[in-house]
């Protein structure tokens, strides 16, 4: 059995997912990321290993992707998150050709081919405005966790309007709402509506086509993609809630077999990165 | 011979010592050459690709190669038009601005903006300002008799410079040492292309650079400390892919660009710094000195968008040196407003194209700051190659 490992060294989640070559999960783990980004993507594939029962001999092949991806010394290769996903959401939604992808810091809108290759893509800008971090700094100045953020929106009556979606003016967005005697769960309501307008724009900017499958880590709140369903006027793909942020580094660990794949038709390994001489 | 000008890298280990290499090269008020000229040295500036150094070694003075630099071009801008390349304003800028202070300074014809340089530089200095003409037709059978006195001229205007007389003997001490260099230079573009996880792009780089504005010799006791270093560093291969970088022959990309280049891509050869090792064998000791420095630039030199030698068609070498490095792919770039350089990428992504061989194009200026766009088109390219 050959096992390929997928390391997504994301802005605030680190994770490791384990494939064999019948493209099962073996094992996979997820941490924060962190300041110490080879440490903690290290930490996480140990910890994928363990799970699966395997040593980092049986991996034939690493691949690492997210903002940390250049990081992490032990991969044999790094790509970009945007392949990477466009791989995982096709496995496990064959029919996607848009996708967006919500992370901590950075929201990504893609539109792929039916063979998951990237046709066109957007970031957000550099800034962390409409993304995970905007959330969290949002529910943190009412007092509330990140875990918090789902169950908190769900119990929204009248959703406020949050006009803007920058993480740092968020507080005193907020600390006007609460004066104004907004509920907590509305204004987090109206925060990640805000939040879906930005997304959709970019969305939009790819010349979105159906089927659309959103992944990251805030796609775990169940009412980012209702919204999103609802602006959209269309279903959406969500994979499963312990496999959201897990997608692109399915992707990563599913383009290790393919590189491992065409390395043997090549002849050129069998195991280990491949040795050309000069 | 003065003292060290650059002993910051000894006895360290080796990533200190790139450190060293590297935070050296990118300040701009170039120590080395300062604290050359304060023990009392005196310097000549030349610029980029083909000058041949060690005439000016061997009248004891410090060859500084004047190739720009990663400076705002306040002064010189108002001496060139906006439509030239940003070596030609940022070198003078270094001049004017007394970065770098020198005795001489000498351009030579490689296109029409670097021979318009030295009459630039004349109206704005009052020491020597040459031109090295090299021989248009490196085709005759006349070009390196003529080069032999191109290379007398010079010789007699740096033994004006150093006032002392350079004889046969003191030319052939200082070929000798810029044949070690030349060797030690093989040796560290044959671990690039062996073994290129044990030295990054960047890295390489700033090994190679820091020759530029240091005594040879110096350059010879790093290389000579280092190459074994990087030989024994402890590296895990990577499935990058392996790729010849075209368009760095005389301004250079930022080091920041070339870092963000090895991020996804094994460099296994390049025309990076071509002025430094464009003599590509050892020049003979024996016999005439000028003319066997002269047979070296039409016999043993490395080709180039600026030399003009038909047994050397650009595009076949460049093919050449994919197949010699073994490289998968090239990266096809040249410096804004370069017209030698832009005018070759025709030439070779016919050939690369003729040959199969996958190439990515780029264009680059030493003062750019901004490299995400470049890098993720970059990794766009490599990944299409790696899971085609």
């Amino acid at each position: 059995m050959t096992f390929t490992v997928g390391i997504d060294v994301g802005s605030t989640y680190t994770k490791a997912l384990i494939l064999n070559d019948q493209f099962e999960i073996a094992g996979r783990a997820m941490n924060r990321t962190g300041f110490k980004l080879a440490e903690i993507s290290r930490l996480t594939y140990e910890q994928a290993l363990t799970q699966a029962g395997l040593e980092s001999s049986d991996v034939a092949y690493v691949i690492s992707t997210g903002f940390g991806r250049h990081q992490v010394s032990f991969s044999d290769v790094a790509v970009t998150d945007l392949t990477a996903s466009a791989r995982g959401a096709n496995l496990l939604f064959p029919e996607t050709r848009t996708i967006l992808d919500v992370g901590g810091q950075t929201m990504k809108a893609s539109r792929i081919d039916p063979s998951a290759k990237v046709k066109s893509f957007r970031l957000n800008d550099k800034c962390a405005a409409g993304t995970g971090a905007f959330l969290e700094k949002t529910a943190r100045y009412m007092g509330f966790t990140a875990d918090e953020i789902g169950p908190l929106a769900a119990t929204s009556k009248v959703p406020v309007t949050i006009s803007g979606v920058c993480a740092v003016f968020a507080e005193s967005e907020v600390i006007n709402q609460l004066s104004l005697g907004a509920a907590p769960a509305d204004i987090m309501h109206g925060a990640i509506s805000s939040l879906v307008d930005r997304a959709v724009q970019l969305m939009k900017r790819v010349k979105l086509e159906p089927a659309f499958t959103l992944i990251g880590g805030i796609l775990r709140f169940e009412t980012m993609a209702r919204l999103i369903r609802g602006h959209l006027q269309a279903e959406v793909n969500v994979p499963a809630p312990d496999m959201v942020q897990f997608t692109t580094a399915l992707g990563a660990a599913i383009l290790g077999h393919r590189r491992l794949t065409k390395l043997r038709e090549n002849g050129l390994r069998e195991n280990g990165a491949r040795q050309n001489s000069g | 011979m003065n003292a060290p000008v650059f002993h910051e890298w000894r006895n360290k280990p080796l990533d200190e010592v790139l450190y060293e290499c590297r935070e050296m090269l990118e300040d701009t008020t170039f120590p080395t050459v300062r604290r050359w000229r304060e023990a009392g040295g005196k310097i000549i500036g030349h610029f980029q690709v083909y000058f041949p150094e060690e005439i000016v070694h061997a009248a004891g003075l410090l060859p500084v190669k004047i190739r720009g630099a990663q400076v705002e071009a306040i002064q010189a801008d108002s001496r060139f038009g906006s439509y030239l390349c940003s070596i030609l304003k940022t070198s003078l800028e270094l001049a004017l601005s007394k970065r770098i202070e020198m005795e001489m300074f000498v351009t030579h014809p490689i296109c029409d903006a670097a021979r318009n340089l030295a009459a630039v530089w004349g109206r704005n200095f009052s020491y020597p300002c040459q031109i090295l003409y090299l021989p248009q037709n490196a085709n005759s059978s006349h070009a390196a008799v003529y080069l032999r006195g191109e290379y007398d001229r010079l010789k007699r205007a740096v033994e004006e410079i150093s006032g002392q007389t350079v004889g046969d003997n003191a030319l052939r001490s200082s070929i000798a040492v810029y044949n070690e260099n030349r060797a030690l230079l093989r040796e560290l573009y044959a671990i690039k292309r062996q073994t290129p996880w044990l030295i990054s792009a960047d890295e390489a780089y700033a090994l190679v650079a820091i020759g530029g504005v240091i005594p040879r010799e110096e350059h010879n006791d790093l290389l000579r400390v280092v190459l074994p270093m990087v030989r024994e560093r402890n590296a895990k291969p990577k499935d990058k892919v392996r790729v010849v970088f075209e368009g760095g022959f005389c301004e250079q990309p930022p080091l920041d660009l070339i870092r963000a280049i090895a991020r996804s891509c094994y460099v296994v050869d390049d025309d990076l710094l071509i002025g430094m090792r464009w003599i590509l064998e050892d020049v003979p000791l024996e016999g005439d000195p000028l003319m066997n420095l002269a047979e070296a630039y039409i016999e043993k030199s490395s080709y180039s968008p600026v030399q003009h030698d038909l047994r050397k068609p650009k595009e076949k070498m460049l093919l050449n040196r994919i197949k010699a490095s073994g490289a998968d792919a090239a990266i096809i770039t040249a410096a804004k407003m370069c017209e030698p350089g832009l005018e070759e990428q025709v030439a070779y992504t016919r050939a690369l194209d003729e040959a199969g061989i996958p190439y990515f194009v780029g264009e680059f200026e030493e003062n750019m700051t901004s490299f995400d766009n470049m890098e993720i088109q970059l990794e766009t390219f490599v990944e299409n190659l790696l899971f085609a």
